[in-house]
C-alpha cells in the first residue's frame, strides 16, 4: 500500500516544556488510522505539525514520498478538533469559500455539497445561516467541507465529540467509506470503543511520546490479555492462589482476574476449585478502553506487559 | 497571490451579504446629507417672507441715492416714495404691519436728526438698519458746506482704528485672492482626508474580522488551505476595496448635492494632479493601520475583553488629531514637520498641509512618504509574525509580553 503520509522523530516544544518527542508513524493508502491518547496527550499538536499549522522543532513530515518540503494542501482534508464556522454566512458559501481555497472545481463542489448535505440529513439547509444551525449540524456541515474536495488524506481530529449515537454511526459509515475508496485517514480520538471498530492500525499517544504503535489486532493480541471476571464472594487469596494470575481487582461481590499472556481459556478454566462460589462468569480480553485508562491513569500494568515484552 | 485573491474576494463577498454593513455603507452618507441639508429647509422657510416695507417722504431729492444705497447693502428692504404727512403716517401705520415711514427733510441740515416712525411689529434690527441711510444724506451735508470733491472725500471717509500688524495686513491683501486658490487645493484634501477616513474606517472592521475568525474557531480550517500570510494579506485586500466601495457609494450620493448646493467647480479642482499625491498618502495610510489592526485582532479573543494594551494601538491613527490645531494654525511649522515624521500621524497630517500649503515643501514631503512606506513594510512585517501565532490561540488575550516574543521568534 502506498504511503500517504510518513511522520519521523516528530518533536515540539513550548517554551522550554517539551509537547511532543520522538513521533514516527505511517499513514497508508485506504486504511484509518488512529492516533490514540487522554486529553493534552499531544494529539492535536502532532495533528497541527503535520498540516503546517504549527512548525516542528524536531524530525519531518513528508507527504506522499515527496521530498519537496510544500504541503499539498489541497489534496487534504482536515477537521480540526476546535470547531467553528463563519456565524452569518449561508451553509453554500462556506463550502463552496472552502472547496475554492482548496482550488476544487466550484460546479462540482456545488453538485457535491447539495449530495453530502442530502447524505447527512441537510437537506434544504444549503441556504440557511451557519448561526441558525445546532451544534450537531454545524459538525456535520464542518465534516461535508472536510471531504467536499475529495482528498487523498483525511485528518480528522476528534470528529466523533459531541456527536448523537445516529450521526455517530453516519460518520463511522462515511469514513468507512472514504478509506475502501482509497482515501488515507488519519483519526484523532479518545473513544476506544468506535476507535476499536474502524481503525485498522493505531498509535498510542501517552505524555507526548509513543506507548503503542501497530496493527490494531497485534495491539490487542499483544496487550489485550484475558481476564476473568466473577461474580461471587470468594476470598482474596484463593484467587491469588489460582494458576496464571498475575493480578487481583476485588470489590465486595466480584473480582476480575488478570491472566498471564499466553493462557489457554479452556484449560484455565479446568483449574477453578469446586468450593468457588460463582454467581456469573466471563472471560474476555481486555478491551481498548482499559488499557487506555491503565495508561492514562498511569496503573502502569502496559509498562510492565512492556518490560516483559522487552 | 491567488490564494490571497481568494479571500480578498470571500471578505468583499461576505460583507456585502451582510446587514449591518450594507446599512452601515448606506448610513454614512445619509447622515452628511441629512445635517447638510436640514438646517438648510429650515432657514429658507423662516426667513422667506421678512421684508420691510419703508416709505421715504422725499423733499430732497435724494431718493435714487438711497434706493442705490439700500441694494448695495443687501437690506431686505421695500423702498417706495411716498408724500405722507407725519401726523397722517402714526395713523397709517396703525393697520400695517413690518413697515416704516422715514422723513427726509430740511431738518438733516439743522439738527442732522430725522424722524422714523415703525409699526409695532418689525426686525429689531431695524433702527440699526436705518442708519444706512445717513450715508448718502452726510455726502449732501458735506456738498452743502462747498467743499472740493477732495476735501469731501476726506471727510466721508472718517477715521477708522486698523489691526496693523504683520499677518493681518497680508491676510486682508490676500484673503480676496485666496479664496479661490484655498478652495483649488483644499478640495483634493477633503476628497483624499475622506477616502482615508473612510478606509480607515472600514479597515477597523478588519480587527474584527480576525478577532471573529479566532472566536468563531475557524482559523484552523482555513489556515489548513493557505498560510497565515496569504490570510492576512487577503483580508487586509478584502477591506481595502470594502473601503473604497464606501468612497465610491458616498460620492455617488453626495457629490452631486454638493455641486448643486454649492456654487464652485468642485468636479474641476478635484480631478487635478495633487489628487495622486494624497490618494497614494492615503492608501499608505490605511496600509499601516490595516496592519495594526489585523495584527491586534490576531491577539484578541474579543473585542469586549480588549487589554489596555490593545486598546492604546487601536487608538494610534487618531493621534492624528493632537496635531491638528498646530497645523492649521501654521502648516508649515515645528509641529507640522513633527506630524509628518511619525508615521502614524502623517498621513492625516500630510493630507492637511498639502491642502492648506500653497507651495509643496517637496523634501519634508519625500523624507515622510519615505519614512512611511518604510513603517508600512515593517509594520506589515510584525503584524505577519504577530497573525501567524496569534490567529491560533483561542480564549485568550495575548499579553504585551507574549506578542513581544512572538516578533522576536
Amino acid at each position: 500500500m502506498e504511503t500517504m503520509l510518513a511522520v519521523e522523530n516528530l518533536g515540539k516544544s513550548f517554551k522550554d516544556k517539551k509537547i511532543v518527542a520522538n513521533i514516527s508513524f505511517e499513514v497508508k493508502k485506504g486504511e484509518i488510522m488512529a492516533l490514540l491518547g487522554p486529553n493534552g496527550a499531544g494529539k492535536s499538536t502532532t495533528i497541527r505539525n503535520i498540516m503546517g499549522i504549527m512548525y516542528p522543532d524536531e524530525g519531518s513530515i513528508t507527504f506522499q514520498n515527496n521530498q519537496n518540503k510544500e504541503i499539498p494542501r489541497n489534496k487534504i482534508g482536515y477537521l480540526p478538533e476546535e470547531r467553528g464556522l463563519y456565524k452569518n454566512v449561508k451553509v453554500m458559501d462556506i463550502l463552496l469559500y472552502l472547496a475554492e481555497l482548496k482550488d476544487y472545481p466550484l460546479d462540482r463542489a456545488k453538485e457535491r455539497a447539495l449530495e453530502l448535505l442530502k447524505k447527512f440529513d441537510l437537506e434544504g439547509k444549503d441556504k440557511v445561516s451557519v448561526e441558525e444551525l445546532s451544534k450537531g449540524m454545524g459538525q456535520k456541515v464542518q465534516f461535508i467541507a472536510a471531504i467536499l474536495h475529495e482528498p487523498e488524506l483525511l485528518i480528522l481530529d476528534e470528529p466523533f465529540s459531541g456527536l448523537d449515537p445516529v450521526s455517530q454511526e453516519l460518520f463511522k459509515n462515511e469514513i468507512r467509506g472514504l478509506a475502501q475508496n482509497g482515501t488515507a485517514i488519519l483519526l484523532s480520538s479518545h473513544q476506544m470503543n468506535l476507535v476499536e471498530e474502524m481503525a485498522d492500525r493505531l498509535f498510542l499517544i501517552h505524555r507526548g511520546t509513543k506507548v503503542i504503535y501497530g496493527p490494531l489486532d497485534d495491539v490487542k493480541k499483544q496487550y489485550a490479555n484475558f481476564k476473568c471476571t466473577i461474580h461471587g464472594v470468594n476470598e482474596r487469596s484463593l484467587l491469588e492462589s489460582l494458576p496464571e494470575v498475575e493480578r487481583v481487582e476485588q470489590t465486595e461481590e466480584s473480582a476480575v482476574l488478570y491472566l498471564s499472556k499466553d493462557v489457554q481459556p479452556a484449560t484455565w478454566l479446568k483449574n477453578l476449585p469446586a468450593e468457588m462460589d460463582v454467581q456469573e462468569l466471563s472471560i474476555d480480553r481486555i478491551s481498548l478502553h482499559e488499557i487506555f485508562i491503565d495508561i492514562a491513569t498511569d496503573k502502569n500494568l502496559l509498562k510492565r506487559e512492556g518490560d516483559l515484552d522487552a | 497571490m491567488r490564494n490571497t485573491k481568494k479571500v480578498a474576494k470571500w471578505e468583499i463577498k461576505r460583507n456585502m451579504k451582510n446587514k449591518t454593513f450594507l446599512i452601515g455603507l448606506f448610513i454614512s452618507p445619509i447622515l452628511f446629507l441629512a445635517f447638510y441639508l436640514i438646517p438648510d429647509l429650515f432657514n429658507n422657510s423662516d426667513e422667506d417672507p421678512v421684508s420691510t416695507t419703508v416709505f421715504v417722504n422725499d423733499q430732497l431729492g435724494v431718493y435714487e441715492d438711497l434706493e442705490a444705497t439700500v441694494q448695495q447693502a443687501g437690506a431686505e428692504w421695500e423702498l417706495q416714495p411716498t408724500d405722507i404727512s407725519e401726523e397722517e403716517a402714526a395713523g397709517a401705520l396703525e393697520s400695517e404691519e413690518n413697515s416704516a415711514y422715514v422723513f427726509i427733510d430740511e431738518r438733516a441740515f439743522d439738527g442732522g436728526v430725522l424722524p422714523v416712525y415703525q409699526s409695532e411689529e418689525i426686525s429689531p434690527l431695524f433702527m440699526n438698519e436705518v442708519q444706512l441711510l445717513g450715508a448718502p444724506l452726510q455726502a449732501m451735508q458735506i456738498e452743502e458746506l462747498g467743499l472740493t470733491p477732495e476735501e469731501a472725500t476726506v471727510i466721508a471717509q472718517g477715521v477708522v482704528f486698523e489691526d496693523a500688524s504683520a499677518g493681518a495686513a497680508a491676510e486682508t491683501e490676500a484673503s480676496a485672492g485666496m479664496d479661490e486658490d484655498l478652495l483649488r487645493s483644499i478640495v483634493p484634501g477633503i476628497f483624499a482626508a475622506a477616502v482615508l477616513l473612510s478606509i480607515v474606517f472600514t479597515g477597523m472592521a478588519i480587527f474584527q474580522s480576525a478577532s471573529q475568525e479566532k472566536k468563531d474557531k475557524i482559523a484552523e480550517i482555513i489556515l489548513s488551505s493557505l498560510t497565515p500570510g496569504e490570510l492576512m494579506q487577503g483580508k487586509i485586500i478584502g477591506y481595502f476595496v470594502l473601503g473604497i466601495i464606501q468612497v465610491i457609494v458616498f460620492i455617488v450620493l453626495v457629490l452631486p448635492v454638493l455641486v448643486w448646493k454649492i456654487d464652485v467647480p468642485i468636479l474641476e479642482y478635484l480631478f487635478v494632479p495633487e489628487l495622486a499625491l494624497m490618494l497614494v498618502i492615503a492608501i499608505l495610510g490605511y496600509l499601516l493601520y490595516a496592519a495594526l489592526f489585523v495584527g491586534i485582532g490576531a491577539t484578541m479573543a474579543d473585542i469586549s475583553t480588549a487589554g489596555n494594551f490593545q486598546g492604546m494601538i487601536m487608538m494610534l491613527p487618531f493621534t492624528a488629531l493632537i496635531f491638528v490645531g498646530p497645523v492649521f494654525s501654521d502648516p508649515s511649522g515645528i509641529w507640522a514637520q513633527i506630524g509628518s515624521y511619525i508615521p502614524f500621524t502623517s498621513p492625516a497630517i500630510l493630507i492637511l498641509r498639502l491642502s492648506l500649503l500653497e507651495e509643496w515643501p517637496w523634501v519634508e514631503i519625500i523624507i515622510a512618504l519615505a519614512i512611511l512606506v518604510v513603517s508600512v513594510w515593517v509594520f506589515m512585517k510584525l503584524a505577519g509574525k504577530i497573525f501567524k501565532i496569534g490567529i491560533l490561540m483561542y480564549g485568550k488575550n495575548a499579553t504585551p509580553g507574549e506578542i513581544w516574543k512572538w516578533i522576536r521568534a
